[in-house]
């Protein structure tokens, strides 16, 4: 029998994954990944035990007992869902970030051209913060990704911190130069409307993750003590 | 002897990276896998485990392909080069931590009187 068809074996499995849905919390993609994820393994275990006999009811009832509470699960999720958003918002910035900073260096940049780092620096007062972004951005993402086999992993939370912390770089570096550019009277270029209208988007999107960042729920660790649910005696 | 929950504590990337060595699983088989290994020991709550998987799979560790059967999305693991490696070092440092628990451990001697 197909548990995804059957009367018995549906409502749990669907009431069960309407309660892991309502108190999952990140990136949408990544959720419906996780529920599909979810609702795979559940009907395969219904299947199992109508197989072995069982009622399909009472097996649609097990397996979501067997896959643990609704909250303990979303619970274990949680982190990787903070890990997914920040990484997902870090490389939005890493990959927009050029795009906007040629616009601007092409209209702001020392002339004649090589005058050195500090002359760089007058003519572009954020070269300091997108540096303190960049930086931040790579060891966010380094630390969450395929280096942290060799490097300290960055726990969700402090990725999350990151995450606002480069918003807010970006944020102030993106008023900075706009102030910067207004009062030089570059508005009027072409390229400058293209640059200010790239820092505006950046800008509210910045505001969007601080503000994110700052009511993302605060979930307690999940310790290994509501992991192992069955003790043997030895 | 109660078995206590820290104990697993730094095993269960080398765990779920053992079971996927001989092959490609999805998700629930890895853990039915995980609880049949270890005749029921390691009776995790099973959406607890897919949180792991994931980790691993941004780690590097493992990868997943999406297929459709039965009409369901279904997310198959398999295991990478550099998890291959990961679990070799995990083996390997196993080895050396057991060997020298059991040394301590196994003997059964009983300390000399006071």
């Amino acid at each position: 029998m197909n548990p995804s068809t059957g009367s018995g074996a549906e409502t749990p499995i669907q009431v069960y994954l309407d309660e892991v849905a309502a108190r999952l919390y990140g990136p949408r993609r990544a959720r419906t990944r996780i529920l599909a994820e979810l609702r795979d393994g559940l009907e395969q275990a219904v299947a199992d035990r109508t197989d072995r006999g069982e009622p399909a009811g009472r097996a649609a009832t097990a397996a979501t007992a067997e896959f643990g509470a609704p909250d303990v699960v979303t619970a274990a999720f949680a982190g990787e869902l903070a890990t997914a958003y920040a990484r997902q918002t870090l490389i939005t910035y890493v990959a927009t970030g050029p795009l906007v900073g040629i616009c601007w260096l092409l209209l702001l940049h020392p002339d004649p051209w090589r005058t050195g780092l500090a002359a760089s620096i007058t003519a572009i007062p954020v070269l300091p913060l997108i540096a303190a972004g960049l930086a931040t951005s790579a060891g966010a993402l380094a630390t969450t990704g395929r280096l942290m086999r060799w490097l300290p992993e960055t726990s969700p939370g402090r990725a999350l911190a990151a995450t606002a912390t480069v918003a807010g770089l970006t944020m102030a570096g993106d008023l900075i130069i706009i102030g910067v550019a207004g009062h030089s009277g570059f508005l009027t270029r072409p390229l400058a409307v293209i640059a200010v209208t790239a820092g505006l988007a950046r800008i509210a999107y910045s505001l969007r993750t601080i503000l994110s960042v700052g009511t993302w729920p605060r979930r307690p660790a999940l310790g290994l003590k509501h992991l192992l649910r069955r003790r043997t005696t030895g | 002897m109660a078995m206590r929950p820290e104990l697993l504590k730094g095993h269960v990337d080398a765990l779920l990276l053992a079971v996927l060595e001989p092959g490609p699983q999805h998700g629930y088989a890895v853990i039915e896998s995980l609880r049949a290994g270890s005749n029921g020991t390691l009776d995790l709550p099973t959406g607890t485990v897919y949180p792991a998987l994931h980790r691993l799979e941004r780690a590097g560790l493992i990868g997943s392909d999406w297929e459709t059967v039965g009409g369901r999305r279904r997310r198959t693991y398999h295991l990478t080069t550099a998890g291959r490696a990961a679990l070799g070092e995990h083996r390997a440092l196993w080895d050396e931590f057991s060997i020298a628990v059991s040394a301590l451990l196994g003997g059964g001697t009983k300390p000399a009187p006071a």
